[in-house]
Protein backbone atom coordinates (compact mmCIF):
# COMPACT_ATOMS: atom_id res chain seq x y z
CA UNK A 1 0.00 0.00 0.00
CA UNK A 2 2.63 2.27 1.13
CA UNK A 3 4.48 1.52 -2.60
CA UNK A 4 1.30 2.21 -5.01
CA UNK A 5 0.57 5.36 -2.00
CA UNK A 6 4.74 6.22 -3.50
CA UNK A 7 3.95 5.98 -7.18
CA UNK A 8 0.75 8.16 -7.18
CA UNK A 9 2.26 10.75 -5.01
CA UNK A 10 5.07 10.56 -7.41
CA UNK A 11 3.21 11.35 -10.66
CA UNK A 12 0.88 13.83 -9.03
CA UNK A 13 3.73 16.15 -7.87
CA UNK A 14 5.63 15.24 -11.08
CA UNK A 15 2.32 16.56 -13.64
CA UNK A 16 2.78 19.91 -11.11
CA UNK A 17 6.45 20.01 -11.90
CA UNK A 18 5.89 19.89 -15.50
CA UNK A 19 5.84 23.40 -17.26
CA UNK A 20 3.80 22.75 -20.12
CA UNK A 21 1.08 21.03 -18.03
CA UNK A 22 1.13 24.20 -15.82
CA UNK A 23 0.45 25.99 -18.63
CA UNK A 24 -2.41 24.02 -19.61
CA UNK A 25 -4.11 24.56 -16.61
CA UNK A 26 -3.62 28.36 -16.97
CA UNK A 27 -5.18 28.24 -20.08
CA UNK A 28 -8.21 26.46 -18.90
CA UNK A 29 -8.95 28.53 -15.88
CA UNK A 30 -8.11 31.41 -18.43
CA UNK A 31 -10.57 29.97 -20.98
CA UNK A 32 -13.11 29.37 -18.93
CA UNK A 33 -12.92 33.06 -17.40
CA UNK A 34 -12.62 34.28 -21.39
CA UNK A 35 -16.34 32.96 -21.04
CA UNK A 36 -16.81 36.08 -18.85
CA UNK A 37 -15.45 38.47 -21.54
CA UNK A 38 -18.07 36.99 -24.07
CA UNK A 39 -20.76 37.44 -21.99
CA UNK A 40 -19.92 40.67 -20.64
CA UNK A 41 -19.64 41.83 -24.64
CA UNK A 42 -23.03 40.54 -25.79
CA UNK A 43 -25.30 41.03 -22.57
CA UNK A 44 -28.27 38.67 -24.12
CA UNK A 45 -25.59 35.77 -23.24
CA UNK A 46 -27.06 33.68 -21.14
CA UNK A 47 -25.75 31.77 -17.94
CA UNK A 48 -27.07 28.56 -20.09
CA UNK A 49 -24.76 29.24 -22.69
CA UNK A 50 -21.68 30.01 -19.80
CA UNK A 51 -22.49 26.61 -18.16
CA UNK A 52 -22.02 24.82 -21.57
CA UNK A 53 -19.13 26.67 -22.56
CA UNK A 54 -17.39 25.91 -18.99
CA UNK A 55 -18.71 22.70 -19.08
CA UNK A 56 -17.51 21.53 -22.38
CA UNK A 57 -13.67 23.00 -21.63
CA UNK A 58 -13.47 21.16 -18.26
CA UNK A 59 -14.08 17.55 -20.37
CA UNK A 60 -11.27 18.90 -22.98
CA UNK A 61 -8.87 20.22 -20.51
CA UNK A 62 -9.07 17.47 -18.45
CA UNK A 63 -8.58 15.35 -21.40
CA UNK A 64 -5.30 17.28 -22.62
CA UNK A 65 -4.37 16.96 -18.90
CA UNK A 66 -4.43 12.86 -18.94
CA UNK A 67 -2.64 13.02 -22.53
CA UNK A 68 0.42 14.98 -21.64
CA UNK A 69 0.33 12.98 -18.43
CA UNK A 70 0.77 9.98 -20.20
CA UNK A 71 3.13 11.38 -22.90
CA UNK A 72 5.17 12.65 -19.78
CA UNK A 73 4.89 9.27 -17.98
CA UNK A 74 6.10 6.93 -20.92
CA UNK A 75 8.61 9.32 -21.62
CA UNK A 76 10.41 9.18 -18.70
CA UNK A 77 9.65 5.32 -18.50
CA UNK A 78 11.31 4.79 -21.85
CA UNK A 79 13.85 6.80 -22.80
CA UNK A 80 15.18 7.51 -18.88
CA UNK A 81 14.69 3.93 -18.61
CA UNK A 82 13.87 4.78 -15.05
CA UNK A 83 11.16 1.87 -15.31
CA UNK A 84 13.42 -0.85 -15.53
CA UNK A 85 15.31 0.69 -12.12
CA UNK A 86 11.96 0.88 -10.41
CA UNK A 87 10.72 -2.65 -11.73
CA UNK A 88 13.68 -4.31 -10.14
CA UNK A 89 12.89 -3.35 -6.83
CA UNK A 90 10.41 -5.06 -4.39
CA UNK A 91 7.29 -3.84 -5.85
CA UNK A 92 4.58 -5.79 -7.99
CA UNK A 93 4.05 -4.30 -11.26
CA UNK A 94 0.09 -4.36 -10.28
CA UNK A 95 0.94 -1.76 -7.19
CA UNK A 96 2.78 0.53 -9.85
CA UNK A 97 -0.23 0.55 -12.31
CA UNK A 98 -2.98 0.96 -9.36
CA UNK A 99 -0.32 4.23 -8.15
CA UNK A 100 -0.13 5.44 -11.76
CA UNK A 101 -4.04 5.50 -11.97
CA UNK A 102 -4.84 6.93 -8.92
CA UNK A 103 -1.79 9.45 -9.43
CA UNK A 104 -3.14 10.47 -12.42
CA UNK A 105 -6.67 10.61 -11.94
CA UNK A 106 -5.72 12.83 -9.03
CA UNK A 107 -3.78 15.20 -11.25
CA UNK A 108 -7.05 15.37 -12.93
CA UNK A 109 -9.37 15.83 -10.36
CA UNK A 110 -7.08 18.82 -9.05
CA UNK A 111 -8.04 20.26 -12.14
CA UNK A 112 -11.33 19.40 -13.27
CA UNK A 113 -12.14 21.28 -9.41
CA UNK A 114 -10.14 24.31 -10.60
CA UNK A 115 -12.06 24.80 -13.63
CA UNK A 116 -15.25 23.90 -11.73
CA UNK A 117 -14.48 26.97 -9.34
CA UNK A 118 -13.51 29.44 -12.01
CA UNK A 119 -16.78 28.58 -13.38
CA UNK A 120 -18.84 28.27 -10.61
CA UNK A 121 -17.34 31.91 -9.89
CA UNK A 122 -18.19 33.19 -13.27
CA UNK A 123 -21.83 31.78 -13.21
CA UNK A 124 -22.57 33.79 -9.78
CA UNK A 125 -21.25 36.96 -11.35
CA UNK A 126 -23.52 36.20 -14.74
CA UNK A 127 -26.59 35.58 -11.91
CA UNK A 128 -26.96 32.41 -11.91
CA UNK A 129 -26.83 29.60 -9.49
CA UNK A 130 -23.42 28.18 -8.66
CA UNK A 131 -24.59 26.01 -6.48
CA UNK A 132 -27.24 23.87 -9.09
CA UNK A 133 -26.59 20.75 -7.99
CA UNK A 134 -26.93 19.77 -11.68
CA UNK A 135 -24.21 21.54 -12.72
CA UNK A 136 -22.34 19.67 -9.88
CA UNK A 137 -23.60 16.37 -11.11
CA UNK A 138 -22.41 17.25 -14.51
CA UNK A 139 -19.02 18.34 -13.76
CA UNK A 140 -18.79 14.86 -11.33
CA UNK A 141 -20.09 12.78 -14.30
CA UNK A 142 -17.38 14.21 -16.86
CA UNK A 143 -14.69 13.34 -14.11
CA UNK A 144 -15.83 9.53 -13.94
CA UNK A 145 -15.33 9.84 -17.80
CA UNK A 146 -12.06 10.98 -17.56
CA UNK A 147 -11.18 8.36 -14.87
CA UNK A 148 -12.25 6.05 -17.72
CA UNK A 149 -10.32 7.13 -20.03
CA UNK A 150 -7.51 7.27 -17.84
CA UNK A 151 -7.52 3.43 -17.59
CA UNK A 152 -8.24 3.21 -21.54
CA UNK A 153 -5.06 5.36 -21.82
CA UNK A 154 -2.89 3.29 -18.96
CA UNK A 155 -3.94 0.23 -21.45
CA UNK A 156 -2.70 2.31 -24.60
CA UNK A 157 0.78 3.02 -23.03
CA UNK A 158 1.73 -0.98 -22.03
CA UNK A 159 0.52 -2.05 -25.22
CA UNK A 160 2.11 0.29 -27.36
CA UNK A 161 5.71 0.53 -27.90
CA UNK A 162 5.87 4.25 -29.11
CA UNK A 163 4.81 7.50 -27.45
CA UNK A 164 3.41 8.54 -30.82
CA UNK A 165 1.10 5.65 -31.07
CA UNK A 166 -0.19 5.47 -28.04
CA UNK A 167 -1.26 9.29 -28.15
CA UNK A 168 -2.42 9.01 -31.66
CA UNK A 169 -4.71 5.64 -30.35
CA UNK A 170 -6.03 8.03 -27.34
CA UNK A 171 -7.38 10.91 -28.97
CA UNK A 172 -9.13 8.62 -31.76
CA UNK A 173 -10.79 6.66 -29.06
CA UNK A 174 -11.87 10.34 -27.23
CA UNK A 175 -13.44 11.27 -30.66
CA UNK A 176 -14.98 7.23 -31.61
CA UNK A 177 -16.42 7.47 -27.78
CA UNK A 178 -17.93 10.53 -27.96
CA UNK A 179 -19.63 9.23 -31.25
CA UNK A 180 -20.68 6.03 -30.69
CA UNK A 181 -24.23 6.86 -30.96
CA UNK A 182 -23.68 7.46 -34.51
CA UNK A 183 -21.64 4.53 -34.62
CA UNK A 184 -24.92 2.68 -34.07
CA UNK A 185 -26.89 4.29 -36.36
CA UNK A 186 -24.00 3.77 -39.09
CA UNK A 187 -24.07 0.27 -38.71
CA UNK A 188 -27.78 0.01 -39.22
CA UNK A 189 -27.60 2.13 -42.51
CA UNK A 190 -24.70 0.37 -43.46
CA UNK A 191 -25.67 -2.74 -45.82
CA UNK A 192 -22.14 -4.43 -45.66
CA UNK A 193 -21.90 -7.29 -43.05
CA UNK A 194 -18.08 -7.09 -43.06
CA UNK A 195 -18.44 -3.23 -41.91
CA UNK A 196 -21.52 -3.60 -39.80
CA UNK A 197 -18.79 -6.13 -38.06
CA UNK A 198 -16.51 -3.93 -37.98
CA UNK A 199 -17.95 -0.60 -36.37
CA UNK A 200 -20.35 -2.97 -34.03
CA UNK A 201 -16.82 -4.09 -32.73
CA UNK A 202 -16.25 -0.31 -32.35
CA UNK A 203 -19.66 0.21 -31.05
CA UNK A 204 -18.80 -2.36 -27.87
CA UNK A 205 -15.20 -2.29 -27.35
CA UNK A 206 -14.52 1.88 -27.10
CA UNK A 207 -16.15 3.95 -23.89
CA UNK A 208 -19.17 5.75 -24.61
CA UNK A 209 -18.46 9.13 -23.71
CA UNK A 210 -21.53 10.37 -24.18
CA UNK A 211 -23.28 8.72 -21.25
CA UNK A 212 -21.45 10.89 -19.00
CA UNK A 213 -22.55 14.22 -20.69
CA UNK A 214 -24.88 15.97 -19.36
CA UNK A 215 -24.36 19.17 -20.10
CA UNK A 216 -26.91 19.99 -22.77
CA UNK A 217 -29.81 18.40 -20.20
CA UNK A 218 -28.67 20.64 -17.51
CA UNK A 219 -31.73 23.31 -18.53
CA UNK A 220 -33.93 20.75 -19.51
CA UNK A 221 -35.71 19.25 -17.12
CA UNK A 222 -35.12 15.34 -18.15
CA UNK A 223 -34.60 12.07 -16.40
CA UNK A 224 -31.07 12.17 -16.92
CA UNK A 225 -30.32 12.89 -13.48
CA UNK A 226 -32.13 10.71 -11.73
CA UNK A 227 -30.59 8.47 -9.21
CA UNK A 228 -31.20 5.25 -11.36
CA UNK A 229 -29.55 7.15 -14.94
CA UNK A 230 -26.27 7.78 -12.47
CA UNK A 231 -26.37 4.82 -11.14
CA UNK A 232 -25.95 2.77 -14.10
CA UNK A 233 -23.59 5.30 -15.60
CA UNK A 234 -21.33 5.01 -12.63
CA UNK A 235 -21.65 1.16 -12.69
CA UNK A 236 -20.46 1.64 -16.64
CA UNK A 237 -17.73 3.48 -15.51
CA UNK A 238 -16.70 0.77 -13.11
CA UNK A 239 -16.75 -1.97 -14.96
CA UNK A 240 -15.03 -0.59 -17.75
CA UNK A 241 -12.00 0.86 -15.85
CA UNK A 242 -12.00 -2.40 -14.22
CA UNK A 243 -11.74 -4.17 -17.15
CA UNK A 244 -9.41 -1.86 -18.87
CA UNK A 245 -7.01 -1.85 -15.59
CA UNK A 246 -7.22 -5.89 -15.70
CA UNK A 247 -6.13 -6.08 -18.82
CA UNK A 248 -3.09 -3.37 -18.83
CA UNK A 249 -2.29 -5.32 -15.96
CA UNK A 250 -1.94 -8.72 -17.73
CA UNK A 251 -0.15 -6.89 -20.91
CA UNK A 252 2.08 -5.00 -18.16
CA UNK A 253 3.22 -8.46 -16.86
CA UNK A 254 4.39 -10.20 -19.72
CA UNK A 255 6.21 -7.23 -20.95
CA UNK A 256 9.86 -6.93 -21.34
CA UNK A 257 12.04 -3.96 -20.12
CA UNK B 1 27.54 -20.14 -1.51
CA UNK B 2 26.29 -19.28 -5.05
CA UNK B 3 24.82 -16.03 -5.04
CA UNK B 4 23.98 -16.12 -8.72
CA UNK B 5 23.47 -19.49 -10.95
CA UNK B 6 23.19 -19.36 -14.23
CA UNK B 7 22.34 -22.91 -16.22
CA UNK B 8 22.28 -23.52 -19.88
CA UNK B 9 20.66 -19.71 -20.05
CA UNK B 10 19.10 -18.96 -24.05
CA UNK B 11 17.48 -15.44 -24.52
CA UNK B 12 15.67 -15.44 -28.53
CA UNK B 13 14.56 -11.76 -29.34
CA UNK B 14 11.32 -12.59 -31.16
CA UNK B 15 10.79 -10.03 -33.97
CA UNK B 16 10.00 -6.40 -32.87
CA UNK B 17 8.17 -5.72 -36.24
CA UNK B 18 5.36 -6.96 -35.97
CA UNK B 19 5.61 -7.61 -40.09
CA UNK B 20 8.86 -9.57 -39.92
CA UNK B 21 9.93 -13.07 -38.03
CA UNK B 22 13.65 -12.03 -37.21
CA UNK B 23 14.99 -13.85 -34.22
CA UNK B 24 17.75 -12.29 -32.54
CA UNK B 25 19.86 -15.21 -30.18
CA UNK B 26 21.04 -12.57 -27.78
CA UNK B 27 22.66 -15.21 -25.59
CA UNK B 28 23.56 -19.00 -26.05
CA UNK B 29 23.54 -21.35 -23.74
CA UNK B 30 25.24 -19.72 -21.46
CA UNK B 31 26.44 -21.19 -17.81
CA UNK B 32 27.91 -19.75 -14.59
CA UNK B 33 27.87 -19.09 -11.42
CA UNK B 34 28.90 -15.80 -8.85
CA UNK B 35 29.92 -16.33 -5.52
CA UNK B 36 29.47 -14.41 -2.25
CA UNK B 37 31.78 -12.15 -2.09
CA UNK B 38 32.89 -11.69 -5.60
CA UNK B 39 33.81 -9.09 -7.91
CA UNK B 40 32.58 -10.53 -11.66
CA UNK B 41 33.31 -8.46 -14.75
CA UNK B 42 31.54 -9.75 -17.59
CA UNK B 43 32.96 -8.36 -20.65
CA UNK B 44 31.94 -8.50 -24.70
CA UNK B 45 31.66 -6.08 -27.25
CA UNK B 46 28.93 -3.83 -27.95
CA UNK B 47 25.82 -5.94 -29.04
CA UNK B 48 27.40 -9.00 -27.16
CA UNK B 49 24.47 -9.83 -24.92
CA UNK B 50 25.64 -8.59 -21.88
CA UNK B 51 22.96 -6.38 -21.28
CA UNK B 52 20.37 -8.91 -22.25
CA UNK B 53 21.88 -11.24 -19.73
CA UNK B 54 22.19 -8.93 -16.93
CA UNK B 55 18.15 -8.27 -18.02
CA UNK B 56 17.30 -11.75 -17.73
CA UNK B 57 19.10 -11.84 -14.12
CA UNK B 58 16.92 -9.10 -13.30
CA UNK B 59 13.53 -10.59 -14.41
CA UNK B 60 13.30 -7.87 -17.01
CA UNK B 61 13.77 -9.95 -19.65
CA UNK B 62 12.01 -13.63 -19.40
CA UNK B 63 14.71 -16.57 -20.35
CA UNK B 64 13.67 -18.44 -23.17
CA UNK B 65 15.43 -21.27 -22.12
CA UNK B 66 17.28 -22.15 -18.74
CA UNK B 67 17.28 -21.57 -15.33
CA UNK B 68 18.56 -18.78 -13.33
CA UNK B 69 18.95 -18.53 -9.19
CA UNK B 70 19.50 -15.24 -7.41
CA UNK B 71 20.37 -15.32 -3.99
CA UNK B 72 19.31 -19.15 -3.89
CA UNK B 73 15.85 -18.10 -4.76
CA UNK B 74 13.55 -16.70 -7.69
CA UNK B 75 14.04 -12.87 -8.83
CA UNK B 76 10.28 -12.83 -8.86
CA UNK B 77 10.05 -13.06 -5.27
CA UNK B 78 9.71 -9.78 -3.59
CA UNK B 79 11.96 -10.63 -1.06
CA UNK B 80 14.81 -11.54 -3.15
CA UNK B 81 14.13 -8.06 -5.27
CA UNK B 82 14.57 -6.46 -2.09
CA UNK B 83 17.99 -7.68 -1.89
CA UNK B 84 19.49 -6.60 -4.68
CA UNK B 85 20.54 -2.90 -6.05
CA UNK B 86 20.73 -2.87 -9.85
CA UNK B 87 22.02 0.44 -11.91
CA UNK B 88 20.69 0.18 -15.56
CA UNK B 89 23.09 1.18 -18.90
CA UNK B 90 23.16 4.83 -18.91
CA UNK B 91 20.22 6.39 -16.43
CA UNK B 92 18.94 9.51 -16.61
CA UNK B 93 16.71 10.97 -13.94
CA UNK B 94 14.19 13.62 -14.73
CA UNK B 95 15.87 17.07 -15.41
CA UNK B 96 13.56 18.88 -12.29
CA UNK B 97 14.16 16.96 -9.80
CA UNK B 98 17.19 16.79 -7.29
CA UNK B 99 19.11 13.67 -6.24
CA UNK B 100 17.66 13.63 -2.86
CA UNK B 101 14.01 13.80 -4.48
CA UNK B 102 14.72 10.89 -6.75
CA UNK B 103 15.97 8.87 -3.61
CA UNK B 104 12.89 9.98 -1.17
CA UNK B 105 11.04 8.13 -4.37
CA UNK B 106 12.86 5.27 -5.28
CA UNK B 107 13.37 4.76 -1.29
CA UNK B 108 9.61 4.40 -1.03
CA UNK B 109 9.65 1.86 -3.63
CA UNK B 110 12.06 -0.14 -1.88
CA UNK B 111 9.51 0.22 1.17
CA UNK B 112 12.58 1.55 3.52
CA UNK B 113 10.97 3.01 6.99
CA UNK B 114 10.17 5.96 6.88
CA UNK B 115 12.69 6.43 10.01
CA UNK B 116 15.49 5.33 8.61
CA UNK B 117 14.99 6.83 5.19
CA UNK B 118 16.44 10.44 5.65
CA UNK B 119 19.62 8.57 7.40
CA UNK B 120 19.87 6.24 4.31
CA UNK B 121 19.93 8.93 1.74
CA UNK B 122 22.70 10.38 3.15
CA UNK B 123 24.56 7.71 3.67
CA UNK B 124 24.43 6.88 -0.31
CA UNK B 125 25.15 10.23 -1.19
CA UNK B 126 27.95 10.30 0.50
CA UNK B 127 29.25 7.13 -0.42
CA UNK B 128 28.51 8.33 -4.32
CA UNK B 129 29.91 11.78 -3.48
CA UNK B 130 26.81 13.65 -3.89
CA UNK B 131 26.03 14.98 -1.27
CA UNK B 132 27.42 18.32 -1.82
CA UNK B 133 25.70 18.49 -5.02
CA UNK B 134 22.35 16.84 -3.95
CA UNK B 135 20.33 19.91 -3.67
CA UNK B 136 21.37 20.78 -7.24
CA UNK B 137 18.29 19.91 -9.70
CA UNK B 138 19.48 16.83 -11.90
CA UNK B 139 19.11 19.67 -15.36
CA UNK B 140 22.64 20.65 -14.07
CA UNK B 141 24.03 17.48 -13.49
CA UNK B 142 26.86 15.77 -15.96
CA UNK B 143 26.29 12.43 -17.20
CA UNK B 144 28.79 11.00 -14.39
CA UNK B 145 26.62 12.72 -11.97
CA UNK B 146 23.87 10.84 -12.93
CA UNK B 147 25.78 7.74 -13.61
CA UNK B 148 26.95 7.73 -9.23
CA UNK B 149 23.30 8.98 -8.37
CA UNK B 150 22.57 5.65 -10.35
CA UNK B 151 24.21 3.72 -8.41
CA UNK B 152 23.48 5.65 -5.21
CA UNK B 153 19.42 4.47 -5.87
CA UNK B 154 21.16 1.02 -6.07
CA UNK B 155 22.30 1.11 -2.96
CA UNK B 156 19.44 2.29 -0.65
CA UNK B 157 18.77 -1.41 0.46
CA UNK B 158 21.80 -1.80 1.31
CA UNK B 159 21.95 -4.79 -1.39
CA UNK B 160 23.55 -8.11 -1.12
CA UNK B 161 24.38 -8.30 -4.64
CA UNK B 162 24.43 -5.56 -7.36
CA UNK B 163 24.58 -5.68 -10.84
CA UNK B 164 25.74 -2.92 -12.51
CA UNK B 165 25.27 -2.21 -16.56
CA UNK B 166 28.28 -0.15 -17.63
CA UNK B 167 28.83 2.34 -14.56
CA UNK B 168 31.89 3.42 -16.10
CA UNK B 169 30.43 4.38 -19.70
CA UNK B 170 30.30 7.90 -20.44
CA UNK B 171 32.72 9.04 -17.48
CA UNK B 172 36.47 10.21 -17.90
CA UNK B 173 39.22 8.73 -16.50
CA UNK B 174 38.76 10.90 -13.09
CA UNK B 175 35.27 9.29 -13.24
CA UNK B 176 36.64 5.50 -13.63
CA UNK B 177 38.74 6.14 -10.83
CA UNK B 178 36.00 7.36 -8.73
CA UNK B 179 33.56 4.54 -9.79
CA UNK B 180 36.37 2.04 -9.12
CA UNK B 181 37.09 3.29 -5.45
CA UNK B 182 33.32 3.11 -5.12
CA UNK B 183 32.90 -0.64 -6.42
CA UNK B 184 36.29 -1.40 -4.36
CA UNK B 185 34.68 0.07 -1.21
CA UNK B 186 31.22 -1.83 -1.79
CA UNK B 187 33.26 -5.33 -1.87
CA UNK B 188 35.24 -4.52 1.07
CA UNK B 189 32.29 -4.08 3.10
CA UNK B 190 31.22 -7.67 1.45
CA UNK B 191 28.75 -7.13 -1.15
CA UNK B 192 28.54 -9.26 -4.28
CA UNK B 193 29.04 -7.58 -7.47
CA UNK B 194 28.30 -8.48 -11.01
CA UNK B 195 29.23 -5.70 -13.79
CA UNK B 196 29.59 -5.01 -17.51
CA UNK B 197 32.22 -3.03 -19.13
CA UNK B 198 33.93 -3.07 -21.53
CA UNK B 199 37.00 -0.74 -19.99
CA UNK B 200 39.46 -3.52 -19.77
CA UNK B 201 41.93 -1.78 -17.65
CA UNK B 202 39.52 -1.25 -15.19
CA UNK B 203 38.22 -4.80 -15.28
CA UNK B 204 41.48 -6.05 -14.72
CA UNK B 205 41.85 -3.63 -11.56
CA UNK B 206 38.57 -4.71 -9.83
CA UNK B 207 37.32 -7.85 -10.67
CA UNK B 208 38.36 -11.33 -9.11
CA UNK B 209 36.75 -13.33 -12.07
CA UNK B 210 36.21 -12.24 -15.68
CA UNK B 211 33.59 -13.94 -18.32
CA UNK B 212 33.82 -13.04 -22.02
CA UNK B 213 30.59 -12.47 -23.76
CA UNK B 214 31.16 -13.09 -27.60
CA UNK B 215 27.97 -12.95 -29.94
CA UNK B 216 25.85 -14.70 -26.99
CA UNK B 217 28.38 -17.45 -25.96
CA UNK B 218 30.75 -17.09 -22.79
CA UNK B 219 33.88 -18.09 -22.63
CA UNK B 220 35.41 -19.94 -19.44
CA UNK B 221 35.50 -18.12 -16.54
CA UNK B 222 38.60 -17.62 -15.34
CA UNK B 223 40.41 -15.64 -12.25
CA UNK B 224 42.07 -12.08 -13.33
CA UNK B 225 45.31 -13.58 -11.49
CA UNK B 226 44.94 -16.58 -13.76
CA UNK B 227 44.80 -14.63 -17.20
CA UNK B 228 47.23 -12.22 -15.91
CA UNK B 229 49.53 -15.49 -15.80
CA UNK B 230 48.59 -16.75 -18.81
CA UNK B 231 47.89 -14.11 -20.93
CA UNK B 232 50.01 -11.67 -19.61
CA UNK B 233 47.27 -8.80 -19.13
CA UNK B 234 42.96 -8.88 -19.96
CA UNK B 235 43.06 -6.91 -22.92
CA UNK B 236 45.29 -9.89 -24.83
CA UNK B 237 42.97 -12.82 -23.16
CA UNK B 238 40.29 -10.41 -24.31
CA UNK B 239 41.54 -9.65 -27.77
CA UNK B 240 41.91 -13.81 -28.00
CA UNK B 241 38.44 -14.64 -27.09
CA UNK B 242 36.56 -11.63 -28.99
CA UNK B 243 39.18 -11.35 -31.84
CA UNK B 244 38.29 -14.75 -33.39
CA UNK B 245 34.91 -15.11 -35.47
N1 LIG C 1 14.67 -5.47 -27.50
C1 LIG C 1 15.41 -6.10 -28.43
N2 LIG C 1 14.84 -6.70 -29.49
C2 LIG C 1 15.58 -7.33 -30.42
N3 LIG C 1 16.91 -7.44 -30.37
C3 LIG C 1 17.56 -6.86 -29.35
C4 LIG C 1 16.85 -6.16 -28.32
N4 LIG C 1 17.75 -5.68 -27.43
C5 LIG C 1 18.96 -6.08 -27.87
N5 LIG C 1 18.86 -6.77 -29.02
C6 LIG C 1 19.97 -7.41 -29.76
O1 LIG C 1 20.58 -8.37 -28.94
C7 LIG C 1 21.99 -8.34 -29.07
C8 LIG C 1 22.64 -8.10 -27.72
O2 LIG C 1 22.36 -6.78 -27.27
P1 LIG C 1 22.81 -6.25 -25.84
O3 LIG C 1 22.45 -7.27 -24.83
O4 LIG C 1 22.27 -4.90 -25.66
O5 LIG C 1 24.39 -6.19 -26.00
P2 LIG C 1 25.50 -5.45 -25.13
O6 LIG C 1 24.87 -4.97 -23.87
O7 LIG C 1 26.56 -6.47 -24.92
O8 LIG C 1 26.02 -4.32 -25.97
C9 LIG C 1 22.29 -7.26 -30.10
O9 LIG C 1 22.45 -7.90 -31.34
C10 LIG C 1 21.06 -6.40 -30.10
O10 LIG C 1 20.86 -5.83 -31.36
MG1 LIG D 1 24.77 -3.07 -23.08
Amino acid sequence: MRRVAAVAEYIFKQSFRNKILNVLIMFAVFGIGFALVISELAQEVEVKMVTDFGLFAIGLFGFLTLALSITVQMFEETELKTISMILVKPVTRLEYLIGKYIGITLTILMNVLLMLITLMVIIQIRGGDPWSLKLITAAGLIFISLGVLTSTALLLSVISTSVPGALIFLFFIYILGHLTMHLKHLAEAINNTAANIVINIFYYVLPNLELFNLKDKIFSPSGLFSPRYLGFVILYASLYSFATLLAAAYVFEKKEY
Amino acid sequence: MNVIEVKGLTKIYKAQDFWKNDRVTAVRDVTFSVQKGEVFGLLGLNGAGKTTLMKVLLGLLKPTNGSVLILGGDIEDRAVRGRIGYLSELPYFPKYLKAREVLSYFADIFGIDEKIKKHKIEEVLKITGLDVRSDVRIKGFSKGMQGRLGLAQALLNDPELLLLDEPMSGLDPLGYKETREIILGLKKAGKTIFFNSHILSEVEKICDKVGVLHKGTMSEIKTVADIVKEHGDVEKYFVKIAGEN
